[in-house]
């Protein structure tokens, strides 16, 4: 994998650089793809350190599954180019599919195999031996609570059974970068939950997830980096930060009586930049909380008001989402 | 060529077919009931006498069967109609194979984990490829060598068998049964790459049987007998259909392609 020095600096839970040197699993710089007329990518550029989960947020048909099989290269870019693991997705193509593990939009196992069948097969064709094929589907059997069932065809597994084993499969021939599609679409909230825990331990073993998902509650568990996309790459950040460029800091505080009354009062402070009234709460957007928080309360209280308690704001990634999609339709409109 | 992975695959292939009841049966059928048909035919014509045989174009145009009797004529014509009929095998296993193998693949949408391994599309075209012929060749040359020993037990004559498994149908038998399936199966890759539905490719590929009638009819009519000339001519001009077919569907049988063209 090729360094960089580079000075990025990601606030996230989990740090993923340690020092200015980062290490990028994947690397992208204006990369395109076109279909005849139609434009699906256009001037991707990325940069994902390695041992990231990137969440890779757009609406149907905004490019993500054509930017996944570039990546993957299943297919060519049109213009650009992409560095996946080191690896160039164009002249080192079979580098880059021994790789990387991807799990598909389904499932696509093979209904008639047994679950223990499917994994050697795949195994086998990423080059294991029948030995080291058979060792691993053991290995991720047991993990995703399927060994019981290891020798039934796939075709009498429940969707959740089989976007577990599709998993595994992706998991198989170790790689260091794997490209998830929706990989808990369609599950039961106990099933999913049991995916995104695998996909927590794979970060944990030091790779790198590419996710695709809808599930934005999602997204904002798992994901160090969030990258909206629609043809175009809309934002890159980290979901706080994300959050921060957006809504900026806010509180929101629960009043005992009206909220809708004390707006003008709120709105004068010199430190709010936007206020919005709920029927027993004002959510005020501060410039700094920690400094502001006790003056605004104090302000409040001095007109009268009572005020229940005061908490820290933060909006969901659904509304960053929709809110930078959003934006991003008024610019192109 | 990583030849591992390609029988890895074979593997995977017949592994699925023999777990499919279904496919195992149409692929089975054909070839167990052409033999026991024929020779029951061909048995029966040994128990008629009917004068009007030696009149049948087919046997006034070839002189090694001016000294047969009657009983013994109908069997080495029926006998020769019926062997023609064997080269329909190698073109039709194959293409019930390939078309399950590959609109199958289509249709389950297996396909695209599969493009994503670290398999060339050539290992993939192969496998396939090889997976649907193998069976259909040696299911060819095995219900031939059954025919073939029934033969000595049907005839009246015993000049018969040789006359009817002559030098020309062995070369068909060795020569154009593979090339055949090859030409069956490229035929079945190109139709995939349009059709979802595998009795679909089935339907079109069966454009494949207007040769082998030709070869059927033009014996019948008595415009040629199949000698070793005629079969070593045949086979030429299936190798070079099967190089053209082959190299379409090697051009459509491209990763970017199926993954983004075909339907």
């Amino acid at each position: 994998m090729k360094h960089f020095t580079k000075s990025i600096r990601f606030i996230v839970d989990t740090p993923i650089i340690v020092t200015d040197q980062v290490m990028y699993a994947i690397e992208c710089h204006r990369l395109g793809r076109q279909f005849d007329t139609l434009v699906a990518v256009a001037d991707l550029d990325l940069a994902i350190p390695a041992g990231a989960i990137f969440g890779f947020l757009g609406p149907n048909g905004a490019g993500k599954t054509t930017t996944v099989r570039m990546l993957c290269a299943l297919i060519a870019p049109s213009s650009g180019s992409a560095r996946v693991a080191g690896y160039d997705v164009q002249s080192q193509a079979a580098h880059v599919r021994a790789t990387v593990g991807i799990l598909t939009e389904t499932p696509g196992l093979y209904d008639s195999l047994t679950a223990l069948e499917n994994l050697i097969f795949f195994g086998r064709l990423y080059g294991l031996t029948a030995d080291r094929a058979a060792e691993r589907a053991a290995h991720y059997l047991r993990l995703f609570e399927l060994w019981e069932r290891r020798n039934d065809p796939v075709g009498g597994f429940s969707k959740g059974m089989r976007q577990k084993l599709a998993i595994a499969r992706a998991l198989l021939h170790d790689p260091t970068i794997v490209f998830l599609d929706e990989p808990t679409a369609g599950l039961d909230p106990a099933a999913a939950r049991a995916v995104r825990h695998v996909i927590k331990t794979l970060r944990a073993d030091g790779r790198t997830i590419f996710l695709t998902t809808h599930n934005l509650a999602e997204a904002d568990e798992l994901c160090d980096l969030i990258g909206v996309f629609r043809t175009r790459l809309i934002s890159l950040d980290t979901p706080t930060n994300l959050r921060a460029r957006l809504f900026g800091q806010s509180a929101r505080i629960v009043l005992a009586g009206p909220a809708a009354p004390l707006v003008p009062l709120v709105q004068q402070l010199p430190f709010v930049s936007e206020v919005v009234a709920e029927e027993r709460a004002l959510l005020v957007r501060l410039t700094d909380p920690e400094r502001n928080n006790p003056t605004l309360v104090r302000a409040l209280v001095a007109t009268g008001a009572d005020i229940c308690y005061l908490e820290p704001f933060t909006p969901s990634l659904e509304a960053v989402y929709l809110e930078l999609l959003h934006d991003e339709s008024a610019v192109a409109a | 060529m990583n030849w591992e992975r390609i029988i890895v695959l074979i593997g995977k292939e017949w592994l699925e077919l023999r777990r499919s009841r279904g496919l195992l049966l149409s692929m089975l059928l054909p070839p167990l009931l052409l033999p026991i048909f024929s020779l029951g035919l061909i048995f029966a014509m040994g128990l008629v006498s009917d004068p009007d045989t030696a009149d049948i174009p087919a046997a006034a145009i070839d002189p090694a069967l001016a000294d047969l009797g009657l009983e013994a004529l109908a069997q080495v014509i029926f006998g020769r109609q019926f062997a023609t009929l064997f080269l329909l095998l190698p073109m039709v296993i194959p293409n019930v194979l390939a078309s399950y193998s590959i609109v199958g693949e289509k249709n389950r949408r297996t396909l695209e984990p599969l493009l994503a391994a670290p398999i060339s599309v050539g290992e993939l075209l192969l496998g396939k490829v090889l997976a649907a012929i193998i069976p259909g060749i040696a299911l060819t040359w095995l219900c031939a060598l059954l025919f073939a020993v029934g033969m000595v037990v049907v005839v009246v004559d015993p000049v018969v068998p040789a006359l009817v498994l002559h030098q020309g149908w062995i070369v068909m038998l060795l020569l154009a049964s593979p090339l055949l399936a090859l030409i069956s199966v490229s035929l079945t890759v190109m139709i995939s790459s349009r059709v979802n539905d595998p009795r679909s490719a089935q339907q079109i590929a069966g454009v494949l049987v207007v040769p082998v009638m030709l070869l059927f009819f033009g014996q019948i009519l008595g415009l040629f007998v199949l000698n070793s000339l005629v079969a070593l001519t045949f086979s030429a001009g299936l190798l070079l259909l099967a190089a053209i077919l082959l190299w379409l569907a090697t051009r459509l049988f491209q990763r970017e392609t199926i993954l983004t063209r075909w339907r």
